[in-house]
């Protein structure tokens, strides 16, 4: 009997030790799991570096070293091609349709969280469905009115090809309805009773709205303002349908990207490099406005 | 001198200003609670409208008339490229058939609907399974949050571009993977059923790390009594996670999957940073295709199929999951 309890192998006796110390086992899997979702997550960027570092007359097979060391790649792709303006561009895209946004959303999910009206159901749900349709379905529509294709009354719309507000502008009717969303359900939680206090000393719905329920749901802001601008910003459809390319007409990342592939051989390396500078505003957003994220989906965004 | 004389108006036209102003004021406050709220939602609804409403109901009147090769419009037609494109007989401006079937519209839906389905299966199991561990106390889970975070912040040509260069034969290491694998083409971007496969890992890249942040944050949501309570009556920590964890964080999930839904039943983005929308056709490429090639009706119509086919995947999910 003895002898066979000896004979177990390993893994029999790591199984017995494990059903004795389950907390132990669930230990191990967490960081094993831990682990792993770390390299999935971070490999297909340390790669891009990869290929950043490889000299251009190296960049064959590359597995998951750098041949060669050329970080002076990260200055040539601002010699070759004007990339600071094209990441500026697209920041300036963002911020403005962001703060467009939340103004806007602001206005819509104060009156769909605090106030009773008639067709408050309907006009809410029509506001949400609208981002249940593919950009597609918007591009020839939009198209046309944004370069002045269609007039109302006799005015024609203005051509806002080659510019911001170009691309600004339908991004505003694609990225509110999320933020309405969000800020509908934030603004709704605020008690009554704070903002009757701010209207009894006199203030009017729109000064409580701005100076007392919008600073009380912070998070919520916050987290709509950050996935807007994450939004608008990796924008793709109508980035490429509303501009040519030109960087002095506004061009956004998407194009500064292409600008590496319009050479006889594309540069691999510097269009790894350029992708990687144009996520750093991205990355740094990101690690400073998570907690505010997580926190904002928790004591709103889901609850509705 | 200029500058005086710009700041202090003359006294009289003060005083119009702030007339007008007190009436707007006084005009404002007396509006009844719905009127007041129109008002305030005039913003929105300008640009909803404009931006989103008419353009859907102007996709629909276009996809009404026939292709025209001057304007927009062509003859009316009713519904007859509903018809012709549902049935396959307009193949010109549309893509190669995938898998190769007849019908350039079977191949889109296939795609789409492949591609949905698999990738936010593993989304949701990935996504799950980071949050799960994103909600443990662990020093450095800030940084950590962060990197899981990250991929879903990148910008889509980018996410395309590095995996067009990771499965680019002779550049990245992953076609010599292909290689090894079966009934998997070493060109793995231009076969379609492969690079299916290349752009559905490259949105599970990206996306479960979004199921990840909205299941986190219904995770958090959880009352932590609720696990006292449970250790107390003597529950494992598996009998922890299937009848307290899981119950309650199912609506969170449900709502990630929902976005997943949307967002990949849309997908074009991708498909071109990745392959090109001719080797992968979804519905939002041959939309754009179309549109491309000039043929405005077929992208109006193929756009208002696939807008319906959403409509309908989302209301059979709000009905069944949560009453609105």
């Amino acid at each position: 009997m003895s002898q066979a309890k000896s004979d177990d192998g390993l893994v029999a006796k790591w199984a017995n030790y494990s059903m004795r110390n389950p907390k132990l086992v669930y230990r191990y899997l967490f960081y094993i799991s831990l682990a792993a979702f770390l390299l999935i997550s971070l490999f297909p960027i340390y790669w891009l570096f990869v290929i950043a570092l490889t000299s251009p007359d190296n960049m064959s097979n590359i597995w998951f070293l750098p041949r060669g060391f050329n970080i002076g790649v990260f200055i040539d792709i601002f010699q070759t091609t004007p990339f600071h303006w094209y990441v500026l561009n697209s920041l300036i895209i963002a911020s403005v349709t962001t703060a467009l946004v939340l103004l806007f959303a602001s206005l819509a999910g104060y009156v769909f969280g605090r106030m009773e009206f008639r067709f408050r159901r309907p006009l809410m749900l029509a506001v949400l469905a609208i981002s249940y349709f593919p950009a597609a379905a918007y591009l020839l529509p939009l198209f046309r009115l944004l370069t002045g294709n269609i007039s109302v009354f006799g005015i024609s719309s203005p051509d806002l090809f080659n510019t911001h507000i170009g691309i600004v502008i339908p991004l505003l009717g694609i990225t509110m309805p999320l933020a309405i969303f969000i800020l509908t359900t934030f603004y709704g939680q605020i008690p009554d009773g704070l903002e009757d206090a701010a209207r009894i000393e006199g203030t009017t719905r729109l000064g409580a709205l701005f100076r007392v329920i919008m600073p009380l749901s912070a998070p919520g802001v916050a987290t709509a303002g950050v996935l807007t601008f994450i939004t608008v910003y990796n924008e793709f459809f109508f980035s490429f349908l509303m501009n040519d390319g030109e960087v002095s007409n506004g061009a956004p990342l998407v194009w500064g990207m292409l600008r590496f592939q319009e050479r006889f051989q594309v540069n691999y390396g510097e269009m790894a490099a350029a992708s990687l500078v144009a996520t750093i505003p991205i990355v740094i957003l990101v690690i400073f406005a998570q907690e505010r994220i997580v926190s904002g989906l928790t004591s709103g965004a889901l609850k509705e | 001198m200029s500058q005086d004389t710009a700041v202090t108006k003359p006294a009289s036209e003060r005083g119009r200003i702030k007339g007008v102003h007190q009436a707007v004021v006084k005009w404002i406050a007396n509006l009844s609670d719905t009127y007041y709220a129109y008002l305030l939602l005039l913003p929105t609804l300008i640009t909803v409208g404009a931006l989103a409403v008419w353009p859907l109901i102007n996709t629909f009147e276009i996809s009404l008339h026939s292709n025209s090769l001057v304007g927009f419009y062509g003859d009316f037609v009713g519904f007859e490229n509903y018809v012709n494109i549902l049935t396959g007989e307009r193949d010109a401006v549309l893509p190669n058939p995938f898998f190769s079937l007849q019908n350039p519209l079977q191949s889109g839906l296939i795609v789409t609907f492949v591609f949905t389905f698999v990738s936010v299966v593993v989304e949701a199991f990935l996504g799950f399974g980071m949050a799960l561990v994103l909600d443990q106390k662990f020093r450095g889970r800030r940084w950590i949050r962060a990197a899981f975070i990250i991929p879903w912040a990148f910008p889509i040509v980018i996410q395309g571009m590095i995996f067009y260069i990771m499965f680019t034969p002779g550049l990245g290491f992953a076609t010599e993977l292909t290689e090894w694998l079966p009934h998997l083409s070493r060109n793995a971007l231009s076969d379609g059923p492969t690079a299916l496969l290349v752009v559905i890992i490259a949105d599970i890249w990206k996306q479960s790390a979004f199921v990840a942040l909205i299941v986190l944050a219904g995770l958090q949501s959880i009352d932590r009594s609720l696990y006292s309570v449970a250790e107390v009556a003597g529950a494992t920590p598996w009998q922890q996670f299937k009848l307290v964890t899981f119950p309650l964080v199912v609506p969170s999930l449900l709502i990630a999957l929902l976005f997943r839904t949307i967002g990949a039943m849309r997908i074009y983005g991708q498909i071109e940073a990745v392959t090109s929308c001719a080797v992968v056709p979804s519905l939002s490429c041959m939309v754009v295709r179309s549109f491309d090639g000039g043929a405005y009706a077929d992208a109006a119509t193929i756009a208002f199929i696939t807008a319906s086919i959403i409509g309908t995947v989302v209301s059979i999910y709000l009905i069944k999951y949560r009453e609105v």
